[in-house]
């Protein structure tokens, strides 16, 4: 094979922190040669984010130092050109691609004009040249109208266009090397499958060399030549990708390869706890033909917009005991309809009800009864929680609006509750702030579970979170559903965390149910068109197994998106 | 993860010195006033409305400090004196608005529609009007007096609070705390009061401490036009007024009350942005 463009030789990077010195990229080496895609995978907190900004400088405090060690860009050594010079380096020679694009895209710069600004910056183009170079890289990035969309701005964007934007912007530079820092993991899984093939195919065209940092083998599995894996800051184990997946060393890959959903859903969760369901017994919940509709913009003085519907004609039956997977991409409803459910979103038509009382008709007698055996657990768990208030506090308020709990036994309840959600008693004293994602997610269902409810919504409560954390938070789910006999509606885009969690899945596809049943017949046998393309868009860990190759690839309907933010 | 997690933990000790500095220097500031308010008839060397034919337009000496006024009253009893006054405009002035403007916003950026509606409209009228022509309007219809004045700047001054919390309050009211406190079946009242106006007042706060200041110069305007704090008692406003045709050639008239209008002020806004450190406002 041809040399290496990137040689990067024992970079070892230190934190100098006020109680001592730690080391975060310890000695690590690795090659990274024309044309190839290079996976960094890892957990947070392994370094890899760190070990891509270390290559161009980009230290996020500067408390964090470049110790020892080079990198080669094709025979310059990186670690020792000015500051100025790196400023060329930058962008010209390696870009960088984020997570999220809606923080890196300035909201108040046209997209076209952010990529001719790097054109007319590192190439020294005209401006009528820049504009031209630019809606090229537009039409590249696979933006549908490149020349009117030159002026259109982040937020008019879905997520998935304003990530083609951002590579847009990175290759406006004409890269030799383009770092792509968990691209995809704020997406919709179809649109996943979309950027990564956009990123292939852009590696295809123009010879570029990819890093590509995730978390999700998958990914890695789908797109790279080569693996390297990183924890703790060092480099466990790097090679082809085929030799990795299939022959790992290291007992670490070999946990991550395990543990991913595709390789899970082998085995399958046991259908056995989804045992038929006496049909003497009654639902729980009964939703009919539930319409949600929205006036859709609308003036001060009428002139209102058409309603857009969020939820269109939803049916769905739930048995006590039963967990039911709600999945679907952004905007399709499923949050619309976990709030219509709880009578928090105003029903246009249709009926909710809940043990037998209906939610449209005895509007007081169902409320009050939702509000008292019914929760909901929240997708941003610091959102989620006063900020101001105390745990204890908090669940000490829910006890006592609720009325069920004795003022003296109150104390001993909190207690309950937090060993109940695995923290620790002394999180009772604490606030959101001092506490990190998974804590907070964990007081909430906490918080839920205060309500001593027959039902709990949670409402991508996993999203915002860590892999691992995720992971843990899934398995509390799993162990509270055994213990206390929950009815668990789960809301996600995850379709892999639904297989692993839940008994029946729903599928929902612009405000509608598109297909549902059981979830092991479901994800082995999806009847409806939409159904297989989400199933299929999953990355699958084997790498012969490739992305479907071409998913419907229209995007939905900009309105829900907004609707999914409304009360 | 960790790295990046221990810059802003240095961010935020810095904030916590920094905002300390400027509580400390703040407060400081206006517990001295504080005290020299209290103990005025203590340390204050002459009688301040006392007039001396005889010491008329003194410099300051070791017998008169900051030197007498046109009438040979003392300026440093007077500023002292003057204290007392300027420090209950400073509080009353601001703590009705606050009051007022606190809880019109609370209710009708949670409530919303036709209450915010109303409510909004009254502020656009109000607004409408040149913030001290209004004044001057409604203290002209009650009559002179340091009360007329409390009653006017509670009737216009609230605006600016209600403006601010219900600004607040309408990105609250949507956030998934306060979605969650519905769903837990609390209370309106509870909701708004004891989980939104808490998160919701900080701004409020801060800006409280900056209105202070405003409204001790509107106290003073007010009474520099002879509708606010009636002569011969001492209060700045008035004493800058006074002094203003000698300025050339006794300056220490006006120098003196004016140094403290600045010194009060400035510790109200340390106070304030000490405040804004400490609740957050800025993150």
């Amino acid at each position: 094979m041809n040399d290496p463009i990137l040689s990067v030789r024992d970079l070892t990077v230190k934190a100098h922190l006020p109680d001592g010195v730690r080391t975060l990229i310890d000695a690590i080496s690795l090659d990274v040669r024309k044309g190839e895609i290079v996976g960094l995978v890892g957990e947070s907190g392994s370094g890899k984010s760190l070990f891509c900004r270390s290559l161009v400088r980009l230290m996020p405090s500067s408390r964090l130092r470049i110790e020892s060690g080079s990198v080669l860009l094709e025979g310059r050594d990186l670690t020792a050109v000015s500051d100025a010079e790196m400023l060329k380096v930058r962008g010209a020679e390696i870009g960088m691609i984020f997570q999220n694009p809606t923080s890196h895209l300035d909201p108040v710069m046209s997209i076209g004009d952010q990529i001719a600004e790097g054109i007319r910056y590192h190439q020294g183009a005209s401006a009528r040249d820049a504009r031209a170079a630019a809606v090229d890289i537009l039409s590249q990035v696979g933006l549908p109208d490149p020349a009117r969309q030159y002026d259109s701005y982040a937020h008019e964007f879905s997520g998935g266009m304003r990530q083609r934007a951002m590579i847009g912007v990175a290759l406006s530079c004409d890269p030799k090397i383009l770092v792509a820092d968990e691209p995809t993991t704020a997406l919709d899984v179809t649109i996943q499958a979309q950027i990564l093939r956009l990123l292939m195919e852009i590696r295809d065209r123009r010879g570029l060399s990819i890093i590509l940092i995730t978390h999700d083998l998958g990914v890695v599995a789908q797109t790279c030549d080569r693996i390297a894996v990183l924890r703790g800051g060092r480099l466990l184990e790097e090679g082809p990708k085929r030799t990795v997946l299939s022959t790992p060393r290291d007992p670490y890959t070999v946990s991550l390869i395990a543990s991913h959903p595709s390789i899970a859903a082998e085995g399958g969760p046991a259908p056995a706890e989804a045992a038929p369901i006496a049909a003497t017994i009654r639902p729980l919940l009964e939703v009919d033909d539930l319409h949600v509709r929205f006036a859709s913009g609308g003036g001060l003085f009428g002139a209102r917009g058409k309603p857009v519907s969020a939820v269109a004609g939803v049916s769905l039956r739930i048995m006590p005991g039963e967990s039911v997977g709600v999945v679907g991409e952004s905007g399709s409803g499923k949050s619309t309809l976990a709030r219509a459910i709880l009578g928090l979103t105003p029903l246009s038509s249709g009926h909710v009800s809940f043990e037998g009382v209906d939610l449209a008709q005895q509007k007081n007698a169902a409320l009050f009864k939702l509000r008292h055996e019914a929760a909901m657990v929240f997708q941003d768990p610091y959102n989620a929680l006063n900020p101001r208030m105390r745990i204890g506090d908090m669940l000490a308020e829910v006890l006592r609006v609720q009325g069920a709990t004795p003022v003296a036994e109150i104390p001993a309840r909190i207690g309950a509750l937090l060993d109940l959600v695995g923290l620790e008693r002394e999180f009772a004293d604490r606030k959101p702030r001092s506490m990190s994602g998974g804590q907070c997610q964990r007081a909430g269902i906490a918080r839920a579970l205060a309500v001593d409810p027959k039902l709990i919504i949670a409402d991508e409560c996993v999203a915002a979170l860590d892999v691992t954390i995720q992971a843990q938070i899934v398995e509390l789910f799993r162990a509270l559903k055994r213990k206390m006999n929950l009815t668990l509606i789960f809301i996600a885009h995850d379709l892999a965390i639904v297989r692993n969690l839940c008994d029946r899945v729903v599928v929902m596809y612009r405000g509608e149910v598109v297909e549902e049943g059981l979830c092991a017949e479901v994800f082995a046998r999806p009847k409806h068109p939409y159904t297989a393309a989400l199933i299929a868009a999953i990355p699958d860990i084997d790498p012969d197994r490739p992305l479907l190759a071409d998913i419907r690839c229209d995007p939905p309907p900009a309105s829900p998106h907004i609707l999914e933010r409304l009360p | 993860m960790t790295v990046q997690a221990s810059a802003p933990l240095a961010l935020r000790w810095h904030r916590f010195f920094g905002g300390r500095l400027t509580l400390v220097v703040g407060l400081a500031i206006l517990l001295f006033f504080l005290l020299v308010a209290i103990a005025a008839p203590l340390i204050a060397p002459y009688d301040p409305i006392l007039q001396g034919a005889d010491v008329r337009l003194q410099a300051p000496t070791w017998l008169h400090p900051f030197g007498t006024d046109n009438f040979g009253r003392d300026i440093l009893s007077r500023v002292i004196w003057g204290t007392r006054i300027d420090l209950q405009i400073a509080v009353i002035g601001v703590l009705f608005p606050f009051l007022i403007g606190t809880t019109v916003g609370t209710v009708a950026g949670f409530f919303g529609g036709p209450v915010d509606a109303i409510f909004m409209r009254l502020v656009d009228i109000i607004l409408a009007f040149p913030f001290l022509v209004l004044m001057l309007s409604i203290i002209a219809i009650l009559g002179p007096g340091l009360g007329s004045f409390y009653i006017a700047m509670a009737l216009v001054g609230w605006v600016s609070y209600a403006r601010l919390i219900r600004a607040q309050m309408l990105v609250l009211k949507n956030s998934d705390y306060a979605v969650a406190a519905v769903s837990l079946g609390f209370s309106r009242a509870r909701i708004m009061f004891r989980h939104l106006l808490p998160n919701a007042i900080a701004g409020s706060l801060v800006f409280s401490m900056s209105d202070a200041v405003l409204v001790l110069l509107s106290g003073a305007a007010v009474s520099y036009l002879g509708l606010g704090v009636q002569p011969p008692v001492a209060e700045w406003g008035v004493m800058v007024a006074e002094g203003q045709s000698f300025v050339t050639t006794a300056w220490w008239i006006t120098l003196f009350p004016g140094l403290s209008i600045v010194c009060l002020a400035f510790g109200f806004s340390m106070l304030g942005d000490a405040l804004g450190e400490v609740f957050g406002v800025h993150e």
